[in-house]
């Protein structure tokens, strides 16, 4: 037991958690500009994993941040396809999402087998590169708490202190700018921006490209720093794990960084407890965001519910 | 998802047309971008299409495969058509598998699958299972509010992670370290119906599932109420329906389609033991199934038949061509996006025109066929 509280209270482990929190965070940012605007993006997944994918190849032939604008685009462009299919043609969101989903586990795979001669399984032979880590350790300079500076701030990807600005780019964009007030009205209550002259599916159109960028983001993260390299299914829910941090994070981008940081936390755990313990249940640590959410899910609608109650609304 | 049939006969017969139409020609697209796919990337486009769309039925081993993926899909159609007749988008059925497979194993690894019991039991444990699973986020819907959508995907990854781990722990396996358990007494793998091949008893209750599930949907005060409510809820609870009621059972009864798919799996000639992520995806394609067949519970076997031979096909492709078989990954996602949108050949022709998009009307639509 004091093995893992050492771990846990380590600069290492905090270092390990923003390592896993960066693509989760990325992506529950997404979701979030697109849940706020009224549209469920349940292709968040889908788009990761083709984030993830497109940035490996690039990477390939590229430099890195070329590689990293590749994910991004590859989300964006997704975002477009699924705002396409749903506003323009009237598919119910949802069934898109899906579509998208249903597209990345197969298009990987696939795209996968043609770029390495048929391997479905890695992108092992493929020389792809890594996003560079920040080296701060000229902080050690700094008298008496440079080391410990250095042990926690050092050794982050490039991305990770990017996905921290975009935090704050979403909490200003959201709740200082018109546009943001734009989005949010959108998503409570469409009929009055649209009675105003707001163009409602514009809004959602570029919300859920934003919402795919940022995806493609978390993708490019997760395969260029996190792994270096493509495996199938790698995001392994983390889309979905992604919806249910802006559920948990009262759909704030302050909640739902700190939504994303405990799920981070825990996949850290589900990575650092087998070493230390033969028989540590892996599996079982790996459900706890799923069922946390769940719990918050919960508690959040009959919040909801309570205050709709109070206002004497049905 | 719904729509309850006019009793005009005609006018029912031009809506079949119409819906076959639309899918006829979703499928002609998706077919000929895979193709475009094809031919951009392998050395032998033309033998790898016709490995897809003409060898299956040439051997009784692959013809099994196909017959064994038509009864799998079948279910997880009839699962998802339910919950979309409810007008519910619950993801769940995955996890109902799992869960399913794993209640079914339990009984068959035990004293009583050494017995008769061990198919019955097996089953009928699987869809309790099953139907627990899919009754959480229904009631989580209906008494909390909870969005069910989200919820029943967290349930999904919970009971892939519990099999995960129970197979590794705590079920009977062969030798330590593989990740399957113990093969299954004779007594409690389904028998075959054609003889070396996948085809058993499988085939038989998926047959039952059709006819079970239009017969309650079509013809008994609750299937009346579950497409009312599918419908309008609103009215539905104005008319005294009690539609949060309609709807929970309709994710029960889900749930069971789902968990007896789980026992399909493991107690079937195809596993015939619980291995860990035994599905391989499968039960999502039931939302293709579901949404091409309009939630018809007796179009649902005549999709599933379709596609079921594109999913073989594909396989026979991936084993003898240089083709990878999730290449019908893109048929799926092109003919879920088309089949759920209004597209239609007048709309395609006027976006590219810039037109204004505005809903298509019903004889544009029935010309997408052509």
């Amino acid at each position: 037991m004091t093995e893992l509280f050492l771990t846990v209270f380590s600069a290492a482990f905090f270092v390990t958690i923003i390592r896993t929190t960066t693509p989760l965070l990325l992506a529950t940012m997404g979701g979030l500009v697109a849940d706020l605007s009224g549209a469920l993006n349940v292709a968040l997944e889908g788009m990761m994993l083709i984030g993830c994918l497109t940035a490996v190849i690039v990477s390939v032939y590229a430099p890195w941040y070329v590689a990293v604008g590749a994910g991004l685009g590859a989300g964006a462009l997704l975002g477009l396809v699924m705002a396409f299919f749903s506003f323009r043609l009237k598919a119910d969101i949802i069934l898109v999402g899906f579509a998208i989903n249903i597209l990345a586990a197969g298009g990987t795979v696939f795209a996968l087998a043609l770029a390495t001669g048929g391997d479905k399984g890695t992108s092992i032979n493929l020389q792809s590169k890594a996003v560079p880590s920040v080296d701060l350790s000229f902080l050690d300079a700094i008298p008496g708490v440079g080391p410990v500076l250095t042990a926690f701030l050092s050794g982050h990807s490039v991305l990770s202190w990017i996905a921290a600005f975009i935090v704050f780019a979403v909490w200003y964009f959201l709740f200082r700018t018109p546009w943001g007030l734009w989005l949010r009205g959108v998503g409570e209550y469409p009929a009055a921006p649209e009675a105003a002259g707001i163009p409602v599916n514009k809004v959602r159109t570029w919300s859920l490209i934003v919402s795919g960028a940022l995806a493609g983001l978390g993708g490019a993260q997760l395969a260029m720093f996190n792994y270096v390299g493509f495996t199938r299914d790698m995001t392994a829910g983390r889309g979905f794990i992604a919806l249910g941090a802006v559920l948990l994070g009262a759909r704030h981008p302050v909640g739902a960084l700190i939504a994303a940081l405990l799920f981070g936390a825990f996949e850290a755990l589900a990575v650092v407890m087998p070493g230390l313990f033969n028989e540590a249940p892996a599996e079982l640590i790996r459900m706890i965001p799923f069922i946390v959410t769940i719990a918050a899910l919960i508690l959040f609608s009959v919040r909801a519910q309570r205050a709709l109650a109070l206002r004497g609304v049905k | 998802m719904s729509s309850i049939s006019g009793t005009n006969k005609s006018s029912r017969w031009s809506a079949v047309r119409k819906e076959i139409g639309r899918a006829g020609g979703a499928l002609l697209i998706s077919l000929i971008v895979t193709f475009v796919i094809v031919l951009l990337t392998s050395k032998d486009p033309l033998g790898a299409f016709e490995q897809l769309l003409t060898q299956l039925p040439q051997k009784t081993r692959t013809f099994g495969y196909w017959i064994d993926d038509v009864a799998k899909l079948t279910i997880t159609g009839l699962a998802f058509s339910l919950v979309f007749q409810a007008r519910q988008f619950s993801m769940g059925v995955q996890g109902q598998v799992y869960i399913g497979a794993l209640a079914a194993t339990y009984v068959a690894l035990s004293p009583l699958g050494a017995s008769w019991a061990g198919i019955p039991l097996g089953i009928a444990a699987a869809m309790l299972a099953g139907a627990v699973y899919g009754f959480l986020p229904g009631i989580a819907k209906a008494k909390l509010g909870a969005n069910e959508i989200v919820s029943s995907l967290m349930l999904n990854y919970v009971a892939i992670e519990l099999c995960n781990f129970l197979v590794r722990t705590n079920l009977p396996k062969p030798q330590a370290g593989v990740l399957t358990t113990n093969d299954f007494p004779d007594s409690a793998v389904f028998p075959m119906l054609v003889d070396k091949t996948r085809i058993d008893l499988g085939l038989i209750l998926a047959i039952v599932a059709v006819l079970v599930v239009w017969f309650a949907v079509y013809r008994t005060s609750w299937g009346l109420k579950l497409r009312l409510v599918g419908h309008n809820a609103r009215f539905a609870e104005y008319s005294g329906i009690k539609s949060t009621f309609i709807m929970v059972s309709a994710m029960t009864a889900s749930g069971a389609l789902g968990g007896l798919l789980g026992s399909m799996f493991v107690q079937g000639q195809t596993y015939g033991k619980l291995t860990v992520l035994f599905e391989g995806n499968l039960a999502f394609e039931g939302i293709l199934v579901a949404i091409v067949a309009r939630s018809r519970p007796l179009a649902v076997p005549i999709v599933a038949l379709f596609y079921g031979y594109l999913r073989q096909g594909a396989q026979l492709m991936n084993i003898r061509t240089d083709v990878p078989a999730e290449v019908i990954g893109v048929v799926t996602a092109i003919i879920i996006l088309l089949v759920s949108s209004s597209y239609s050949l007048a709309f395609l022709k006027r976006l590219f025109r810039r037109g204004v998009a505005t809903a298509p009307t019903p004889a544009a639509a029935a010309g997408a066929a052509k």
